[in-house]
């Protein structure tokens, strides 16, 4: 699969609202307070509102991410990006992560696939494309490294 | 950490399967409130990889929206059945760009069959092309 750096996307999370046992699993949205992205056709940052990350924590273990953010670019476009991801691994790693721990990101599955919307002329090639997503839990938020899937 | 700027400067996948779909007559729904909306029934098909092959139980399909920049959006479900009986729900959604020969997608697997549930905790990228017989996908998961 040929792929080529889109940007390395930091988000903010706050605390999360605990949606607690819905019918396919446990349910927490950590709303998105901030961010940053920087790659080497766009940058810019995460506009607070409206953006946050859908957890379903599954039967299976494995946690199901529902990430709708919008980032405006420095030149003023907006960008509305939403990703599907998975996150699991090993029972002590995941612990690691919730206890705020920084962990190597090799020792754990999150990956995501971005897609992403725009009405600005200088960025429409983002409409046009698919994307996937390496990601790397911080106790501050994620880390996203988004590739664009040539 | 070592080894992370190597990571960040590709992204690692291997080969799932080939998936190759036979489809109907399109489905002409037209002018929805997205775009123009054709459905391509999906009657058969087969999938190959290392790990799983079989074929394409007859009732799914890929809806496909006209966007309005010369686009298509993808929408495709499937049911896979394995050459040892297990069945697995697939979807897609993804690109289609044929101005620049972009035909992306990104399937997603569910199954309750042991042997595969493999497929649930995974994510992967599909490279489409249409040939005379039918779709092909070439499906690589995401590691």
């Amino acid at each position: 699969m040929n792929t080529r750096l889109l940007m390395m996307l930091h988000v903010k999370v706050a605390t999360p609202q605990n949606i607690g046992a819905v019918p396919h699993g446990t349910r927490r949205t950590p709303p998105l307070i901030g961010g940053d992205f920087e790659g080497p056709r766009l940058r810019g940052t995460v506009l607070p509102g409206g953006s946050a990350d859908w957890l379903l924590l599954r039967a299976d273990g494995v946690l199901e991410m529902d990430l709708r953010v919008t980032l405006q670019t420095d030149d003023g476009a907006l960008i509305s990006m939403k990703s599907f991801g998975l996150r699991h691994g090993p029972p002590e790693v995941m612990a690691a992560i919730g206890r705020g721990e920084t962990v190597d990101p090799r020792t754990y599955y999150f990956r995501t696939t971005p897609r992403f919307e725009t009405a600005h002329p200088a960025y429409a090639f983002l409409n046009r494309l698919v994307a996937v997503a390496t990601g790397d839990r911080r106790a501050e938020g994620p880390i996203y490294t988004i590739h664009e899937v040539l | 950490m070592p080894g992370l700027q190597e990571e960040r400067d590709s992204v690692n996948s291997r080969p799932l399967i080939i998936l190759r779909l036979a489809t109907s007559a399109t489905e002409e729904i037209g002018s929805t409130r997205h775009g123009n909306l054709s459905i391509f029934p999906v009657t058969g098909g087969s999938f190959e990889g290392e790990r799983l092959r079989g074929k394409v139980l007859a009732g799914g399909g890929d809806w496909v929206t006209a966007n309005a920049d010369g686009t298509f959006e993808l929408d495709l479900r499937v049911t896979l059945e394995t050459d040892d009986g297990a069945l697995i729900h697939m979807t897609f959604t993804g690109v289609r760009d044929d101005a620049n020969h972009y035909f992306r997608t990104l399937p997603r697997f569910e199954t309750a069959a042991p042997k595969y549930a493999f497929l649930n905790r995974l994510l992967a990228v599909g490279t489409g092309e249409i040939r005379p017989d039918g779709p092909v996908h070439v499906i690589e998961e995401i590691l």
